[in-house]
């Protein structure tokens, strides 16, 4: 009995502190895409700030907005697209007054070397992956490029659709597809796969990365601290390392 | 039929060995359970394969372990009647029976379906499921089944044990006339001394997975009589019994018995424990008991701590059993004229 | 109630065939793998079943991963049938062979259970009479199968409607072509403005199964009766 009440007391204790913890943490809600980048800024924030602690959430932009929606803990959402975005702050799950733009990305086509050079050369090509273009905003600028291109007829059959930019990469990667539609950051990550070509900057709107601060988010000091660092300079470094367009 | 089987087989604990030539049409295997019959009925069949050994039914090689033969169960024409009926559930009466005979080659087909179905009484049922058929019946499409398998042996696997008193001795005669009907020999597997005796010739006696003994089913039965706390079972064929004076009377043999009980019927078998008749040495003026026959000493046997009396009674046999004693004051000798005295309530009428 | 568009019609169509040509497929194997574990003695029988079993505790994701690298054009079985001129990956026989694949334990699971409540002596009985194994194969363990058969087949059948993990790997996500009911609903879900559609479709995903499980149990029904 003495033993089991100790266990209590400790597992209590720990409730608390995991608690009392919570109140000092960045709860980060981020595109999938942003990991690496916002992975180093939040480490290095963390060392010039001792004592704060970042809980991060990587997820594709639609879940993590249901997921603030529910009601899950978040400081700072940064997404993928400005729909998502508009829809948070439609549902007023950000303050407004802090909707910024965090970085922009832009569009490539990564394969095997050699396989392509430019959106005219695709309709050689046996299958090319882009994401789903109803849930993936890459897969739709694509769709988006195909058009003004005029090789969307073209293409149609040769398409292969994934459920997201990080599978096109995987699909390319491993030979699958001649060659997939990823952001420039994606693709340098890749091993096998190089970019072979941008996409024309004139056939589909820019890539954004839209960012906010939670209702939360606007009341939580670190929060805001860090917020403000992800506007500035060191952010911007950062971000043009890992291949992101700051301007 | 000639089976000769030499066979080892273990598993766990229990070991079989055995080794022994039978010939007859008729045979019993009798023991326990655990006594290893049905081991020896499965190694038979060819549904178990023994350590080592060797099997020759009828001077053909099915199983020998130096040879490598090993004849798998559908090659060796033993046909099997278990203690389950195990009829196909999903298969109607008559597609149950035919089920052997479908896969039995032309050259052996010599049973008749409509001939059988007729001496096992199932013309009426062949369209049925066997799903909703009584236990008889059920064990009747059973004995069909493997008969019309056309084997050159049948194993009977304690058929009678599922089924209850009265429905045993319906099938009993059955299992006899299908057998002899179609000449088809068997081996009746039992632990019943007394359904040993009614279906067998010689028996097989197993114990702790070895065979012990090989007699006829009566040397058996009266080798066991010591032990058994019924003593020996006299098995008396009965005719047609008449009332009188509120008993009936039943012929046997040459002389009349009297019974409590009534048969009403023209043939009747009559249990008698070889406990429940008194010996008497000189004719007793007047007795209780209403049967009084004046017999002959055929002959004197013991077993264990018993003499068994072998009486002839007008040529009918009967078996009294005594205690040494007994033997010594009455003079009992081969050839001494004796009285033998029975009650009429002594007697048990087998269902049938 | 959004009404469903052309796609979605294709996805529960492809997500029927699906189902219907995976649980086929592997009818036949998953019963003869059953058989081999219920009836048949040999060595190495525990490291089947733990193959067979495997992809019932692996996530499916990783089962998809698996196929990729298996039927992949560089795949060691892909790349011969590339050569053949067979292309799996991408295609609507690459979601067969994945819920095949995800759904195979549960079969195998259904008809053992339903294979291990035969009386062996039924089996005897067959060999006896002179039924060689297949025979008895055929004309015992089958038809006495029944049960067993529809238990695992619309197990399997409502396990293929719903899976999303292995075929959204090896088949992708394309509209008309292996776009089932599952992938069809995640893509929606993932998008601000078509909430509803998904809605539609979570609809018909539901009445089908719910469809399949009632006439699974009137046929389990059934079965059990005639006994």
């Amino acid at each position: 009995m003495k033993c089991l009440s100790k266990i209590i007391i400790h597992l209590f204790c720990l409730v608390a502190l995991a608690t009392s913890a919570l109140a000092d943490n960045i709860n980060l809600s981020v595109a999938a895409s942003l990991k690496e980048v916002i992975n180093e800024l939040s480490d290095s924030f963390a060392k010039k700030n001792s004592g704060v602690k970042f809980l991060k959430n990587y997820g594709a932009s639609g879940a993590l907005a249901k997921q603030i929606e529910s009601g899950a803990p978040s400081d700072i959402f940064i997404t993928a697209n400005l729909e998502w975005m508009d829809y948070a702050k439609n549902k007023k799950l950000v303050d407004t007054s802090s909707v910024g733009t965090f970085t922009y990305n832009t569009l490539v086509f990564a394969g095997a070397p050699g396989k392509a050079a430019s959106m005219q050369d695709l309709v050689k090509l046996d299958t090319i992956a882009i994401g789903s273009p109803k849930s993936v905003p890459a897969g739709e600028y694509a769709m988006e490029a195909f058009k003004k291109a005029g090789i969307d007829k073209q293409l149609e059959k040769k398409l292969v659709y994934a459920k997201d930019v990080r599978e096109c990469l995987m699909y390319a990667e491993r030979g699958e597809v001649d060659g997939a539609f990823v952001y420039k950051t994606d693709a340098l990550l890749a091993k096998q796969a190089k970019i072979l070509f941008t996409v024309p900057k004139e056939l589909y709107p820019r890539v954004t990365y839209p960012m906010a601060l939670t209702v939360a988010g606007a009341k939580n000091r670190d929060a805001a601290a860090f917020f403000t660092y992800l506007h500035g300079d060191e952010a911007k470094t950062l971000l043009s390392k890992f291949g992101f367009a700051v301007r | 039929m000639q089976l000769s089987l030499t066979a080892e087989k273990r598993f766990g604990e229990f070991n079989l060995s055995t080794d022994f030539t039978v010939s007859g049409d008729r045979i019993g295997v009798f023991g326990i359970s655990g006594s290893g019959k049905s081991t020896l009925v499965s190694i038979l069949a060819g549904l178990l394969e023994p350590d080592s050994g060797e099997i020759v039914l009828d001077g053909e090689c099915l199983f020998s372990s130096k040879m490598r033969i090993n004849l798998p169960p559908e090659q060796r024409r033993i046909a099997m009647v278990f203690q389950q009926h195990c009829l196909f559930p999903h298969l109607n009466v008559k597609n149950n029976l035919l089920y052997g005979y479908k896969r039995c080659p032309a050259k052996f087909r010599t049973i008749d379906f409509d001939a059988l179905a007729a001496v096992l009484k199932l013309e009426g049922l062949l369209e049925r499921g066997v799903t909703n058929l009584s236990g008889g019946e059920k064990q009747r499409v059973a004995l069909g089944r493997a008969i019309l398998a056309n084997p050159r042996l049948l194993l009977m696997d304690e058929p009678l044990s599922a089924l209850d008193d009265s429905l045993r001795f319906q099938i009993i005669p059955y299992l006899k006339s299908v057998s002899e009907h179609f000449g088809i020999p068997y081996l009746f597997i039992s632990h019943s001394l007394l359904e040993m005796r009614l279906m067998t010739d010689s028996v097989l006696v197993f114990e702790k997975g070895c065979m012990v003994e090989q007699a006829t089913s009566e040397q058996l039965a009266r080798s066991r009589m010591g032990q058994s706390q019924v003593g020996y079972i006299n098995l008396l064929k009965l005719g047609r019994p008449s009332q009188l004076n509120g008993l009936f009377a039943y012929p046997w043999g040459a002389s009349r018995l009297l019974l409590s009980v009534d048969a009403e019927r023209d043939e009747s078998m009559a249990e008698l424990s070889s406990k429940d008749i008194i010996l008497f040495k000189q004719h007793p003026e007047a007795i209780s008991a209403r049967n009084l026959l004046q017999c002959t000493v055929r002959s004197l046997f013991r077993s264990g701590r018993k003499i068994g009396v072998e009486l002839d009674c007008a040529g009918t046999t009967l078996i009294a059993e005594v205690v040494q004693d007994a033997v010594d004051e009455l003079g009992i000798t081969t050839g001494s004229t004796i009285f033998a005295a029975i009650k009429a309530s002594a007697f048990r009428i087998l269902p049938g | 109630m959004t009404p469903l568009s052309s796609t979605d019609y294709d996805a529960i169509r492809l997500s029927l065939q699906v189902s219907v040509a995976a649980t086929l497929l592997s009818l036949p194997l998953g019963f003869a793998v059953a058989y081999l574990i219920t009836f048949v003695r040999f060595r190495g029988k525990i490291v089947l079943e733990v193959l067979v079993n495997l992809p019932l505790t692996l996530p499916p994701v990783v089962v998809g991963y698996f196929l990729l690298l298996l039927l992949g054009k560089h795949g060691w079985l892909g790349s011969l049938l590339n050569e053949a001129g067979f292309r799996i990956i991408f295609t609507l026989k690459a979601a067969v062979i994945a819920s095949a694949v995800v759904g195979f334990p549960l079969l195998v699971r259904s008809l053992r259970i339903g294979m291990e409540t035969i009386d062996p002596q039924l089996i005897n009985a067959s060999r006896t009479l002179g039924a060689r194994w297949y025979d008895t194969l055929l004309t015992v363990i089958l038809p006495l199968s029944g049960p067993g058969l529809i238990a695992g087949s619309s197990l399997m059948f409502a396990r293929s409607l719903g899976e999303f993990g292995a075929t959204i790997i090896v088949a992708g996500n394309i509209p008309g072509v292996t776009q089932t009911i599952p992938l069809a609903i995640y893509e929606y879900a993932s998008s601000p403005t078509s909430e509803k559609m998904a809605l539609s479709l979570c609809l018909v995903s539901v009445v089908i199964s719910v469809i399949v499980l009632f006439v699974h149990e009137l046929m389990a029904r059934k079965t059990a009766r005639r006994d």
